[in-house]
């Protein structure tokens, strides 16, 4: 469904000059995926998402939809895509109903198709009684929602979200996702989306993981953290030297790999004689140890460690 | 792309009913201004040729071009607002022709200008001046061709711009200095001969006869007038060029390095 072969970007960064963006990026989404692209800030995910939303055009690759390649066939590509992006695209000084009808009218859409599909959409978003509401008193959340059912007004059959859960809570978040999972058991569509919270991507069927503008590893999500193969050591110290203390001693050891992570240790390759001796030697030390399964963010470190050294 | 564009304008003019602050400002701005400075100017007017003209009148199709140029070019300000706010990137992904963009924001903001001035225009039987049905048409057609052009104009320099104080900057030091050198405030006759070139030269001062020259002429007289018939013809041009150049920006928005 979405194809992306060498494809490269730059930026012209005033007085530095050419930035590179993208570096080779080779991908391929098949049809009905949801697909997350994750990586941290900076990493070349908004970037990606602005040449598939035909926002910026990459003269260097190939990028084709449903077969289409995105230079040629524009017009055709934007009639398949629903586009969801990181800042709101709606205007807050009119109603619901008419952002909906802008929507409707630029995409060519009757407005007795229109008004079928907002009474389909609009009963499982909860938004069916707020038609005439401005956008403008909308809560964070529920904006996301109406933002959501707009990019799906014409029935696209490829549906992209630029960190939509960006500036929601954490229950916003959930209730987001939890939307989209529902979305896609019902309709047969392509979703890619990406996200800077790797917890998020979880929730995909199949991620890619992004660092600096190259594509570190794509897979399922249990596939990628099996890639690891072996299970995460976390430790709570009460106060950071104590964390600075023993990620000292435990880089010494090899086959192991610390790193700190919102206040908490998470270390690769421990094996029973460094357990035991965490547990013997530096107990008064660390508050709490637990033995965890990786997480896609553990990946991330584990693979750009890995590139660093 | 037809409907496209008639939602962009629509838009356009339901955002401004909804401010009240814009529409109040809009009306009374204008009237202020000419009421004020036609009062103040009004003693010490005194032009060869336009003896028994007082300056109310003679200030009256300055404001009038004032309304739909102030008013368009500055409606277009939401071009910033929209692209800030996100707006914008939607409704370029949609598979809508880019020109349906161009002209729905421009038609949008000229017509709430000339909604102003066909306001403004309800007070000309008290001006003395009976300019007729055929005359109050050809004044019609001057505005909008006044209005497309410069609302062309400040759709193409917002585009370009990424902030609203940016934008208000420019329009101060360029678009005021042009109305006030189209002789909309003063004749041109009375003019140094160099400003007289500048005042030639200003687009503005083309449209301005278009807007002037109806209210005191039949349509036979103007269609004869050389005066008129080259104000109409750079007018026109003007209006095509900026929307031309308009459209060639916003087709250019895809960029890469």
């Amino acid at each position: 469904m979405i194809s992306i072969k060498k494809l490269n970007y730059f930026y012209n960064v005033k007085k530095l000059g050419k930035r590179q963006a993208l570096a080779d990026l080779d991908l391929n989404i098949e049809p009905n995926t949801f697909f997350t692209l994750t990586g941290p800030n900076g990493s070349g995910k908004s970037t990606l998402f602005s040449i598939l939303s035909g926002l910026s055009l990459a003269k260097e690759g190939q990028v084709a939809i449903n077969g289409l390649d995105i230079v040629k066939h524009q017009a055709a590509i934007r009639r398949l895509m629903g586009v969801v992006f990181q800042s709101p695209a709606l205007d807050k000084h009119l109603t619901l109903a008419e952002n909906f009808q802008i929507h409707g009218d630029l995409y060519g859409m009757e407005p007795s198709l229109l008004k079928q599909r907002l009474e389909e959409d609009l009963t499982w978003t909860g938004l069916g009684d707020r038609l005439s509401e401005m956008v403008g008193t909308l809560s964070g959340g529920m904006a996301r929602r109406v933002e959501l059912v707009k990019a799906l007004l014409h029935r696209p059959k490829v549906l992209l979200m630029d960190e939509p859960t960006n500036g929601l809570d954490p229950g916003g978040r959930r209730d987001f996702l939890d939307m989209v999972d529902n979305l896609r058991k019902e309709r047969e569509m392509t979703i890619l989306m990406t996200s800077h919270i790797f917890a998020e991507a979880e929730r995909a069927d199949k991620v890619g993981i992004l660092h600096k503008g190259s594509l570190l590893a794509v897979g399922s999500p249990q596939e990628l953290k099996n890639r690891l193969g072996h299970e995460m050591v976390v430790i709570q110290t009460s106060n950071k030297e104590h964390a600075q203390f023993l990620q000292e001693q435990l880089t010494k050891k090899e086959s192991v790999k610390v790193w700190i992570r919102d206040g908490e240790l998470r270390v690769e390759g421990a094996d029973k004689n460094t357990l035991d001796e965490l547990l013997s030697h530096h107990r008064d030390r660390f508050n709490e140890l637990a033995i965890k399964r990786p997480t896609l963010e553990d990946l991330f470190i584990h693979i750009t460690q890995d590139k660093e050294e | 792309m037809l409907l496209g564009i008639k939602s962009m304008a629509k838009r356009e003019l339901v955002r401004f009913f909804r401010q009240g602050h814009r529409v109040i400002g809009s009306i009374a701005q204008p009237i202020i201004f000419w009421l004020f400075l036609g009062s103040g100017f009004a003693a010490s007017f005194q032009a060869p040729g336009l003896e028994g003209i007082s300056y109310t009148e003679y200030f009256f199709p300055g404001i009038l071009l004032m309304v739909v140029l102030f008013s368009g070019i500055f409606s277009t300000i939401t071009v910033i607002e929209d692209r800030n706010q996100g707006l914008l990137q939607g409704i370029l992904v949609a598979p809508v022709h880019r020109m349906a963009i161009v002209f729905g924001k421009v038609i949008g903001a000229m017509v709430i200008g000339l909604l102003q001035a066909f306001l403004l225009m309800l007070t000309i039987p008290f001006l003395g001046i009976d300019p007729g049905i055929s005359g109050v048409l050809m004044l019609i057609l001057g505005l909008v061709i006044a209005a497309l052009g410069f609302t062309a104009l400040g759709f193409l320099i917002a585009w370009n711009m990424e902030s609203t104080s940016g934008f208000h900057a420019i329009m101060s030091v360029f678009l005021l200095p042009l109305w006030m050198l189209s002789g909309a405030m003063f004749p041109m006759a009375q003019a140094p001969a160099w400003l007289e070139w500048v005042m030639f030269l200003n687009p503005v001062s083309h449209a301005l006869l278009l807007i002037r020259m109806p209210l005191y002429h039949p349509v036979t007289e103007l269609l004869s007038s050389s005066q008129y018939i080259q104000a109409f013809i750079v007018a026109i041009l003007w209006a095509i060029g900026c929307l031309l150049i308009a459209l060639y920006r916003v087709n250019r928005t895809q960029q890469s390095a």
